[in-house]
């Protein structure tokens, strides 16, 4: 009795070695920030003066009012459907080329892919700027070659929906990491199943929709998630470097307009209250995503 | 960023500035306010030397500065070399005062829990990001200096308001900041190449419309600008518009930029927003500038693509790695007067402040009062590439030749020189939004003037 009491009192001490510390590390830099946002957003302050009124629950309301905001949730929304859809289309396509098909240099493509992700989001950004210049940008000078006048289209200026070319560099990117984690996934099916179904004499397609896709939908599942927790919180970088929100607010999310108002406008209440807002809507699309994306998991054995 | 190029051309001729004053004879004990600075040669402008002994902010006359003095400073684009000489010599002026220096290109970042922990530095120097000087005077981190700012006189005895090229904002008639750096926008162009094509270099809107009408034949685009950062446009075209159509009179940026309403609905503005419209219908601000910065533009501007750019006076510091040889930068600060009007220079500073909760207010005014003397102008002009805020001759100095033609400008009785104005944060937003709109054809002028009179309406309220 003595004995198992020790031995239980020391499993509870190694166990609580481990987690305590996280857990004090978890408080004090996700927790206690978080907490201490939504105290913010509670205030009218500038974020530069030792003076803060409370105001309660004006910052939310005000928000609701301010049609940027809803531009920006709009864009950070449309966002998260044009990279999931271009980057998961494209991410399996290549694992699946480069795994299924298995022609040479497969290794040297998936080298190729994986190169983006290893560039920092600044040299991304600041690469496609060039592309999209009108000047001397790649995209004008290409589509130039195809007409008699030299094209001079302003791709980053116009007058609405310039948030669409913002998707081709998040999606060129984002596609390596997510087709690497594809790959990984499709190359633990066990090679029989496929064996199998050749010589039921199943073709490519028929191969993919009912092996590969069951066997890897976990992987897919959290690439889709991942992808939209991503680009509801971090799509700031790629938008502030590119365009600042501009045109006439017309590329602005959440992110870069949090940025914008709690320190170009020195409302940095109404930045902590933007905050809450992303965190709000990145746990409800999870939430969602799950049940949406939720299927019978398939054991491979 | 585009504060740290026109630090970075200013900074320089802050460093030697002080030289001429360690001269001056600030080395004896009697402190700035004392006898010693009438020595200097400037002091002979006016006042009898017998004044200058309440030269030190009108509190400190014989008293001793003492205690610890604190001075926090941005580094940017007109480098910190300038501020360690006055330094310097101000500490050698006052043995007895403790000067502690606080500066760097991240101090605004460094200090701020300081600002907001109630416990900030003396003294201030409101420039770089993460400062703005219309914020603080709201947050009421600032010290009012509209009575000290009558009277106060510099070393040399004289009175500074009386020597300021640019006046200082006034927030509902009070006075805060004082401008420390001199700078014009305007609008550039190459004389080489006008020369070249046989272009007349524009005095006034007509001839500009009429010249530019000429380069846009020849196959050269007119006019590019910042589309990224509208300022540019606004500040070197919009603002020198609306002040030459309300008859010469600045006033109305004034009401502007305290938000009311009201201004925004004058004729002038709309004449002035006009003017953008028809540059846009004409075909001669340049397509690519909706989404590019402001080396883009100037990049552009520097190969010959467009002919004039909006920009201030530190763009030949800023591009001058880039400048192609036998180019010629021509220079006005506006373009916007009728034939025959007064030429309208928007100005572009940085300003310096007491912190409201400062523990050493006294040596902060005499401070004050040590800087904003003659002996620092013709210093700084030469080592920064832009004029000082305070006025003088500058002619015989090493400054730049554009700093000089700018300096002439400046000092013109014909020139209308706008005081500071710095815009409340929001609307100035929502005016940048606005005028990129409008010069891409998204909105006419009456929703920019909508949108900015609610904005502006919002933040009076």
């Amino acid at each position: 009795m003595n004995t198992s009491g020790t031995a239980k009192w020391q499993r509870n001490l190694f166990i609580a070695s481990f987690t305590l510390p996280t857990l004090a590390f978890f408080c004090v830099f996700t927790i206690y920030p978080v907490i201490k946002a939504l105290y913010y957003s509670l205030f009218d302050w500038s974020g530069m003066s030792d003076h803060m009124d409370f105001i309660g629950l004006q910052n939310f309301k005000d928000m609701l009012r301010d049609p940027i905001v809803w531009q920006a949730l709009g864009n950070d929304y449309f966002l998260v459907a044009g990279k999931i859809a271009g980057i998961m289309l494209l991410a399996t396509f290549f694992a699946v080329a480069l795994t299924r098909f298995g022609f040479r240099l497969s290794g040297f493509f998936r080298s190729i892919y994986f190169i983006p992700n290893v560039i920092s989001v600044v040299v991304v950004g600041v690469l496609w700027n060039f592309i999209y210049n009108p000047q001397i940008g790649f995209l004008n000078a290409f589509l130039s070659l195809f007409t008699k006048e030299p094209v001079a289209i302003t791709w980053l200026g116009f007058t609405s929906h310039t948030i669409w070319m913002l998707l081709p560099p998040s999606i060129w990117a984002g596609i390596g990491f997510y087709m690497i984690l594809l790959i990984a996934a499709i190359q633990n099916v066990p090679d029989s199943l496929y064996e199998a179904a050749e010589l039921e004499g199943a073709n490519q397609w028929h191969q993919y929709c009912h092996i590969t896709l069951p066997l890897v939908w976990e992987q897919m599942k959290v690439s889709i998630i991942n992808i939209m927790m991503t680009t509801l919180n971090g799509s700031f970088v790629i938008v502030w470097l590119m365009t600042e929100g501009g045109p006439d607010n017309t590329t602005q999310v959440m992110g870069s307009y949090l940025y914008q108002m709690a320190f170009r406008q020195y409302h940095f209440g109404f930045g902590a209250a933007i905050g809450v807002l992303i965190l709000v809507t990145s746990l409800i699309t999870t939430v969602a995503m799950q049940r949406l994306l939720h299927r019978e998991t398939i054991e491979m054995s | 960023m585009v504060l740290n190029k026109k630090m970075a051309a200013v900074g320089l001729a802050a460093a030697m500035t002080v030289l001429p004053l360690a001269g001056c004879g600030s080395n004896d004990k009697e402190n700035n306010a004392g006898g010693s600075a009438p020595a200097s040669p400037s002091a002979s402008a006016s006042a009898p030397a017998a004044s200058s002994a309440s030269a030190s902010a009108g509190d400190a006359d014989a008293v001793k500065l003492t205690g610890d003095f604190e001075i926090q400073y941005f580094v940017g684009g007109y480098g910190d070399k300038w501020w360690k000489k006055v330094i310097a010599d101000f500490k050698a002026a006052n043995p007895d005062l403790n000067v502690i220096e606080s500066g760097g290109p991240k101090i605004n970042e460094q200090n701020k829990p300081r600002w907001i922990g109630g416990n900030p530095p003396d003294f201030v120097y409101i420039d770089g990001a993460g400062l703005n000087d219309r914020q603080m005077v709201e947050d009421g981190q600032v010290e009012d200096l509209t009575e000290w700012f009558g009277t106060a006189k510099n070393v040399d005895g004289n009175l500074i308001k009386d020597i300021l090229a640019q006046q200082p904002q006034q927030y509902d008639g009070k006075i805060y900041n004082i401008p420390l750096v001199l700078n014009s926008w305007g609008i550039f162009w190459d004389k080489a190449l006008f020369k070249e094509k046989g272009w007349t270099e524009p005095t006034d809107y007509a001839s500009f419309i009429d010249v530019s009408d000429k380069i846009k034949a020849a196959g050269v685009t007119p006019f590019i600008h910042t589309g990224k950062y509208p300022y540019y446009i606004q500040d070197a075209f919009l603002f020198p518009a609306i002040v030459s159509a309300n008859g010469d009179d600045y006033q109305i940026l004034q009401d502007m930029a305290d938000s009311k309403a009201d201004a925004f609905k004058s004729p002038a503005v709309m004449a002035g927003l006009n003017k953008i419209v028809e540059l846009r219908d004409k075909g001669f601000i340049d397509k690519a500038s909706i989404q590019i910065n402001h080396t883009d533009s100037q990049m552009s501007f520097l190969q010959h693509k467009d002919a004039f750019i909006p920009n201030g006076l530190w763009l030949p510091n800023e591009m001058s790695k880039d400048v192609p040889a036998g180019f010629e930068f021509g220079f006005i600060p506006s373009v916007t007067q009728e034939a025959g009007g007064k030429v309208v220079a928007n100005t572009s500073t940085a300003s310096v402040a007491i912190a409201s909760k400062a523990k050493n207010k006294e040596a902060a005014k005499a401070f004050l009062s040590f800087i904003f003397s003659e002996a620092q102008a013709s210093q700084w002009a030469e080592l920064s590439g832009a004029p000082s805020n305070i006025k003088g001759d500058i002619s015989s100095s090493n400054a730049p030749s554009f700093v000089k033609d700018a300096a002439k400008f400046l000092n013109d009785p014909n020139t209308v020189v706008i005081p500071m104005i710095t815009f409340n944060a929001d609307v100035e937003k929502v005016m940048w939004d606005a005028t990129d709109a409008l010069s891409i054809g998204k909105i006419t002028p009456d929703e920019w003037v909508k949108r900015v009179t609610d904005a502006a309406a919002k933040v009076s309220k």
